[in-house]
């Protein structure tokens, strides 16, 4: 086994970790979503914003898969005969937010169902209940400066 | 800025004129009205004022309503309107003109007689429903019977003997059997029928052994079955059942041809309702008036602009109406209206889903418009998709007379699908690589990390921006210290900090970042008590560089956004490509080539949408918005079934 396949290993990983973690933290504020409007439908819109809130982080991993893709030649100039050590070290630069992504994803979906609950009673604070589910991406971000940084870091 | 001016609006009148002022109101529809009693001035008027008494008024008028509301129902179960696909989303309501409508509304009486005969039709069919789920069940229980030759009437008692239809399961028959020969030999029996589960059987035995023929029809769990209304055979049975269920069966239809005939009065009905509803509004409006014997007293607002205009249809149209227009007192809750002009009104739509702006901002709209339009074309970035929904955008608004939010959503989508056109030039993506034209500026695709600079770069932009706007609005409040010290300082330290990444700037980065962490440490924590409390919240203030980093790095989803749409695209075109043998092939090429790209047109746009409205809301409005306000509801003629049209000569 090729490091090249290793480091394919890890952009899988980021994309489809973070990218679970986001179905299911998407799927939870539908659920909540979907009861509010069944007594109110005008806060279709507001509910649907929260529900796009838990999104980011299958972004982020589709983002730090790309860049993967970019610089082991997936996209572009053809794939590079990498070195075990190098597709060891690219697997790992993925980890952070493979892993932060799927568990922060699941976790900012629970607070943003609980936004929905939130604004079911008070529609007028929509922006607190958006900030209490956007504090929770904080720590997903620092995974993908994490991800990106060692990315960039690998001599490949 | 535009949020419109709002002005407290006093109207006396004589109440003879009060139903011709009130209709005109709900026409003019730009007044809120506010209830009286809850002003500070109710308690000193209260004495000279007489109560309202339209409380049974309103009570008969409820329950019209609701009698022509049962009609529709019961119409719309039978008989229910057909939607289009668009209609589902935007309510369809039927063209009326006024003439129309005057002649349908004058055909009140008829209402009564409507609602009669609904209620007739509804009470027959439900009874015929219930007589066709008995005779079904009755039909299921007597089933297993139908080779049974003897009358049922004829199951009783003689003398010496007992008979009974019993059912057992199926596997507990043969012990049922030997049982009987030992306790009870003197018997007959016979399967009637059996299935996969049960037994059924016909079974008559001697009154001296009831007893041992009970025990061992418990211990098979035998049941005794009765049909205590049923004389003829099963056989006979059956056939005069299914003779009722036919019979049924025809009288449904003719109630339902009944409705059928009542079906051309629906129009009637909607445009009645509407009628009713508006009359409603208008007694319930009432309520919130103040009267003396003779005269009425209204309190609303209205917006600035509309007062002249106010003032002079109502000077034309009632002679004894006086109107007093003020200035909003410091303090009252007054409503917001927003009103942006040309394309910035689009964009409305995005800031009143967030949150009204509270009466002491600035509206956003114009000032988030420019980005959200820029941000929507990058995430969507497809020249062949924004031609396709800019398009879909028109038609929409050609073909369909919508309101308010529906109006400026579909401008909203038509002004995104211009953008998407520009950006998807500038990285030549025509649905996806269909149409393999150059792009003007570059792909993103083959330069990812170039594109990730540039929405970084764009991030930047806005979030200086809305730091920029909060600065702006302390210094016009006057305090232009918090600007300098919150925003000022925060600017040097961040442009250091970005400076810091590039070598040619690096010095002068550095010193800019540390005079900015010096000043943010000195600084930030000026509202705390103790000199230590104020350098130590100034010091852990400098946390919220990870705040600015992390709005930053959320930009990196245009990208991410962008790409996957032209990834998907091409996952498509390959597809298609795949197919492309032959006649058959082309055809079956070009179906899969435009179900696939409608589908990722609908899925990226909303994407880019949602998205979009995200990054506004939180790294943006989240730097300087407060929101919070009431919105202007004005009292006017809203409608659920009818659409009158235009005065005609």
């Amino acid at each position: 086994m090729t490091g090249i396949v290793l480091a394919l290993l890890g952009a899988a990983l980021a994309v489809g970790l973070a990218g679970i973690g986001s179905a299911i933290g998407v799927g939870l504020v539908g659920q909540s979503a979907a009861g509010v409007v069944t007594e109110d439908p005008d806060k279709f819109g507001q509910t649907l914003l929260l529900q796009a809130l838990p999104g980011t982080q299958g972004i982020y991993g589709l983002l730090t898969g790309f860049i993967i893709m970019q610089r082991v030649g997936v996209i572009g100039a053809g794939l590079l005969d990498l070195s075990m050590q190098q597709g060891l070290s690219v697997f790992m630069a993925a980890l952070p937010i493979a892993i932060v992504g799927f568990i922060s994803a699941i976790y900012q979906g629970r607070a943003a169902a609980s936004g929905v609950g939130l604004i079911a009673k008070r529609p007028e604070e929509l922006g607190k209940a958006i900030i209490y589910a956007v504090m929770v991406e904080t720590y997903a971000v620092l995974a993908l400066l994490a991800s990106i940084m060692l990315l960039f870091g690998i001599a490949l | 800025m535009p949020i419109v001016e709002m002005k407290k609006l006093f109207l006396f009148a004589h109440q003879q004129e009060r139903d011709m002022i009130l209709e005109f109101l709900r026409d003019f529809g730009a007044v809120e009205l506010v209830d009286l009693k809850e002003s500070s001035a109710w308690d000193r008027m209260k004495d000279l004022l007489e109560p309202e008494q339209s409380a049974e008024e309103l009570a008969r008028l409820e329950s019209e309503v609701g009698e022509v509301r049962y009609c529709l129902d019961f119409l719309q179960r039978l008989f229910p309107l057909q939607k289009s696909f668009v209609q589902q989303f935007t309510g369809a309501k039927i063209n009326l003109t006024p003439q129309e409508f005057a002649d349908y509304i004058s055909r009140g009486d008829q209402i009564k007689e409507l609602y009669g005969a609904c209620r007739q039709i509804d009470e027959k069919l439900t009874n015929l429903r219930n007589e066709e789920t008995r005779c079904h069940n009755m039909l299921q229980n007597l089933a297993p019977w139908a080779a049974f030759s003897m009358p049922l009437g004829e199951i009783k008692a003689t003398a010496r003997t007992e008979m009974l239809l019993i059912t057992v399961p199926v596997d507990a028959l043969s012990t049922l059997i030997n049982s009987l020969q030992e306790k009870a030999p003197d018997h007959y029996l016979d399967t009637v029928f059996s299935d996969k589960e049960s037994a059924y059987l016909f079974l008559i035995f001697l009154k001296d052994e009831a007893k041992q023929v009970q025990e061992i029809l418990k211990e098979v769990n035998g049941a005794e079955l009765s049909f205590p209304d049923i004389f003829e055979t099963p056989a006979e049975a059956i056939s005069s059942l299914q003779e009722k269920l036919v019979l049924i069966q025809q009288q449904k239809e003719e109630e339902i041809k009944k409705a059928q005939d009542l079906l051309k009065r629906r129009p009637l009905l909607m445009a009645y309702f509407d009628y009713l509803e508006g009359e409603r509004a208008k007694k319930e409006a009432v309520n919130n008036f103040a009267r003396t014997k003779s005269s009425f007293l209204l309190t609303g607002w209205i917006p600035a602009p509309k007062v002249s205009e106010l003032q002079k249809t109502l000077a034309e149209k009632a002679e004894t109406a006086l109107c007093v227009v003020a200035d909003p007192e410091p303090g009252e809750n007054v409503p917001v209206l927003l009103e942006n002009s040309g394309a910035a009104d689009a964009f409305e739509v995005v800031t009143r889903l967030y949150s009204t702006p509270n009466k002491h901002e600035l509206d956003p709209t114009p000032l988030m418009a420019p980005f959200f339009f820029v941000f929507f074309g990058i995430c969507l970035s497809d020249a062949g998709y924004g031609i396709v929904l800019s398009l879909l955008a028109l038609l929409i608004s050609r073909k369909l007379k919508l309101g308010g939010m529906g109006r400026q959503l579909i401008k909203l989508l038509f002004l995104g699908g211009i953008s998407s056109l520009i950006f998807g030039m500038l990285m030549g993506s025509w649905f996806g690589d269909l149409l393999k034209i150059k792009p003007l500026w570059f792909n993103p695709l083959d330069d990812p990390m170039r594109m990730l600079i540039v929405c970084f770069v764009l991030g930047f932009i806005q979030i200086f921006f809305g730091m920029g706007i909060n600065a702006y609005r302390s210094i016009k409040a006057g305090r232009v210290l918090d600007a300098l010290f919150d925003q000022g300082l925060w600017y040097i330290f961040l442009i250091g900090l970005v400076a810091l990444a590039f070598p040619q700037f690096a010095a002068a980065g550095k010193w800019l970042a540390v005079v900015g962490a010096a000043g943010l440490i000195l600084t930030q924590g000026r509202s705390q008590k103790g000199l230590f409390k104020k350098f130590f919240s100034g010091l852990v203030s400098l946390y919220n560089v990870t705040g600015y980093l992390s709005d930053v790095l959320s930009y990196s989803r245009l990208l991410a956004l962008g790409l996957a749409t032209g990834v998907i695209a091409s996952a498509i075109n390959t597809m298609g490509g795949l197919l492309a043998r032959g006649i058959v092939g082309m055809i079956v090429m070009i179906i899969v080539l435009m179900v696939g790209h409608f589908f990722n047109l609908i899925i990226s746009a909303l994407g880019s949408y949602v998205h979009t409205s995200r990054l506004q809301y939180i790294e943006f409005f989240g730097k300087f918005f407060e929101g919070g306000g009431r919105a202007f509801r004005p009292f006017s003629k809203t409608t659920k079934y009818v659409e009158i049209g235009e005065r005609e000569a």
